[in-house]
């Protein structure tokens, strides 16, 4: 049998093919403005990647921010929902789990791969992965250059500004006053932690803890997550794609 | 929430009650009845409407006239105070003007609940004449109903002045009859909602109470009884996880939670707010002396403004249990501090009694609809 989960990201869009239960392809595309035309594109691409044809294709399943413009999903899924499916799956030893997406952050409680309570932060890009990429372009560097270069950092920059927009310009007085570049990308990243931790110890940590959503990737919050929470994280190989397995294994 | 198709007729009274009753505030006005304004279930009906006036409720749950409101009043304070004071200022704004009964207002009477409102009363007394009423912020202190007693009888001296009538005892009695009688008929409907597949739904029965201080209780007690009798011989389907609101009051105008909640396939079936049981819950003993009967009632109201408040926990954990609820939803608007931060004691106590909480703060712009609607969506699947 062969099921399809789409997570339609503010960001990304994800696709992931699963036969007989088995993982047996996904595709990872940028959603730029059309939820629905990504969803298509991330259909046919995740198809083409695994040589199966339309046709063979049972259920397909969308969740994410933009579910509901994926109009040829049999059904939709919440985001929450489906990544304590996915994550259940790749790692089941996980009660506890950290997403960390472009458009928010939530923290979710499983078990068996269920919700049993969730927290997701409110309305505004604070804590997310977008405050990262602003806050990185004031810097004039890569996300991914963010996230080295805070690790080598002594004297983290105290970044007070919660607000994405604030902490844009806090950054750039932090420049001015010729913080080194190292400390302002630990700083930033201890913001998000900050808010984040936050989250996980009103809902309680259970261990195991993973994390995924694409800031995930970033070993400087990887690092910083594991000092704030003192506990070690786990990662699955791919964290983007936790949602869209979950959705394809709860058709 | 499953929706079976049928119709009650009788909610369409509540519906379009709106012009009906305009017409019906300003005879009352050609004929000489004073008009009162109220924004709080602190403040007794049975006092305004024994003195022979009519009352309308003056609390905004419209995002149109906040952005009025706004030149006024600072933008981090809670959605109804500005929504509320935006319609008084903004009269003659063809956005604003569908609430007209603000301009026909005599007299608003007040209470000393929030601070946000308290400060918005000192500017809405430029535009209406505003009286405040002081309440005992400890209510169950042994000399809180004693001084509310007093508070009462100063109202009493205001309204009797404003309207030139006396209150009389048995006009009092009068009134605590009728309007024991609306909180049984609510009684006798909630009761209904308690059984596996209620015959009326939250969104349905919101607005029905959103209508209760706004039209006249004579009228609003005649369409309950309709609406009563309606519910009895109607079956209906109404299916779903077993929801319960509760928190921030949801003025006329604000229904944007409770219609994603059974959009998304929840049931609502009860709501522990001011919109909800708090308006309704106790009685007015009959048999005790009027004044005194009326400040053991009403001060008996849990509202998030008191200290302490253990009472408002142990309601909700009450009804909780009686309509057989799944899952809370916390309703907070933006900046309610007592509500907000009596959230976390709230939670504590629902999770020692296994009872799922998802925490909604929100305010009356759209903005954030999706993501409500994906919190919600989790909720209810994490409760089926
Ligand atoms: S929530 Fe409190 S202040 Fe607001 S109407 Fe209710 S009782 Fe009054
Ligand atoms: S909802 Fe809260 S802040 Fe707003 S008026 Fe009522 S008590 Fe005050």
């Amino acid at each position: 049998m062969i099921s399809i989960g789409i997570d339609a990201g503010a960001a990304t869009t994800k696709a992931v093919v699963l036969r007989d239960n088995e993982i047996a392809g996904y595709t990872i595309i940028p959603t730029g403005f059309d939820f629905r035309k990504a969803g298509e594109k991330a259909f046919e691409e995740v198809l083409s990647n695994c040589g199966i044809s339309e046709s063979k294709v049972g259920t397909i399943l969308a969740t994410g921010y933009g579910r509901n413009s994926i109009g040829f999903a049999d059904k939709t899924i919440s985001e929450i929902t489906a990544h304590a499916r996915g994550v259940g799956y790749l790692i089941p030893a996980a009660h506890t789990i950290i997403d960390i997406g472009g458009q928010d952050s939530k923290v979710i409680s499983t078990e068996n791969g269920k919700v049993v309570d969730f927290l997701m932060n409110d309305r505004c890009a604070a804590g997310t992965g977008k405050f990262l990429e602003y806050t990185a372009k004031a810097l004039e560097i890569s996300l991914d250059e963010l996230g080295t270069l805070a690790l080598v950092s002594k004297n983290p920059a105290n970044i007070s500004s919660m607000c994405t927009v604030f902490a844009e310009s806090e950054v750039i007085s932090l420049r001015a006053q010729k913080t080194k570049k190292e400390d302002i990308a630990a700083g930033l990243i201890e913001s998000i932690i900050l808010r984040t931790t936050a989250m996980v110890k009103k809902l309680g940590i259970k261990p195991e803890v993973a994390f995924v959503g694409g800031v995930a990737k970033n070993p400087g919050v990887v690092k910083a997550f594991e000092k704030a929470l003192d506990i070690a994280v786990l990662l699955p190989e791919e964290p983007q794609i936790t949602g869209a397995l979950g959705a394809a294994l709860l058709v | 929430m499953v929706e079976d198709g049928i119709f009650l007729k009788s909610l369409d009274l509540f519906k379009e009650a709106f012009p009906g009753r305009i017409n019906q505030i300003l005879k009352s006005k050609e004929e000489g009845k004073k008009i009162i304004g109220t924004l709080c279930l602190y403040v007794p009906d049975e006092l305004i409407y024994a003195c022979g006036a009519d009352r309308v409720i003056l609390c905004g749950g419209r995002s149109a006239t906040i952005a009025a409101a706004e030149e006024y009043l600072p933008r981090n304070l809670c959605p109804l105070i500005k929504s509320s004071f935006g319609s008084v200022i903004d009269q003659k704004c063809s956005k604003t003007k569908s609430c007209p009964h603000f301009g026909l207002v005599d007299l608003i009477v007040a209470e000393a609940t929030c601070d946000g409102k308290k400060k918005m009363y000192e500017l809405m007394d430029k535009y209406i004449p505003t009286y405040v009423m002081d309440l005992p912020q400890k209510p169950e202190n042994q000399n809180a109903q004693e001084y509310y007693i007093k508070e009462l009888e100063s109202l009493k001296d205001v309204l009797e002045k404003l309207t030139g009538n006396k209150i009389t005892d048995a006009q009092l009695r009068n009134e605590i009859k009728s309007a024991n009688e609306t909180r049984k008929l609510l009684h006798a409907i909630y009761e209904l909602r308690k059984i596996d597949s209620p015959p009326i739904r939250g969104t349905e029965m919101l607005k029905v109470l959103q209508q209760m201080h706004f039209l006249s209780p004579g009228e609003f007690r005649k369409n309950l009884v309709l609406l009563l009798d309606e519910l009895k011989l109607k079956k209906r389907e109404n299916s779903g996880p077993r929801i319960m609101i509760s928190g921030c009051p949801m003025a006329a105008g604000n229904m944007k939670v409770p219609e994603i909640i059974e959009n998304r396939g929840g049931l609502i079936v009860a709501e522990e707010s001011c919109t909800g049981t708090r308006a309704f819950w106790d009685l007015v003993d009959e048999k005790k002396e009027p004044m005194k009967a009326i400040a053991e009632r009403y001060l008996k109201i849990p509202c998030a403004c008191m200290y302490p408040n253990e009472r408002r926990i142990n309601q909700i954990l009450k009804l909780a249990g009686d309509f057989n609820v799944d899952g809370v939803v916390y309703y907070t608007l933006q900046f309610c501090h007592g509500y907000n931060v009596e959230k976390y004691r709230v939670g504590e106590a629902l999770k020692k009694s296994g009872i799922p909480l998802l925490s909604i703060e929100t305010d009356y712009s759209g903005a954030d609809t999706e993501q409500i609607k994906t919190r919600v969506d989790a909720f209810l699947e994490m409760l089926e």
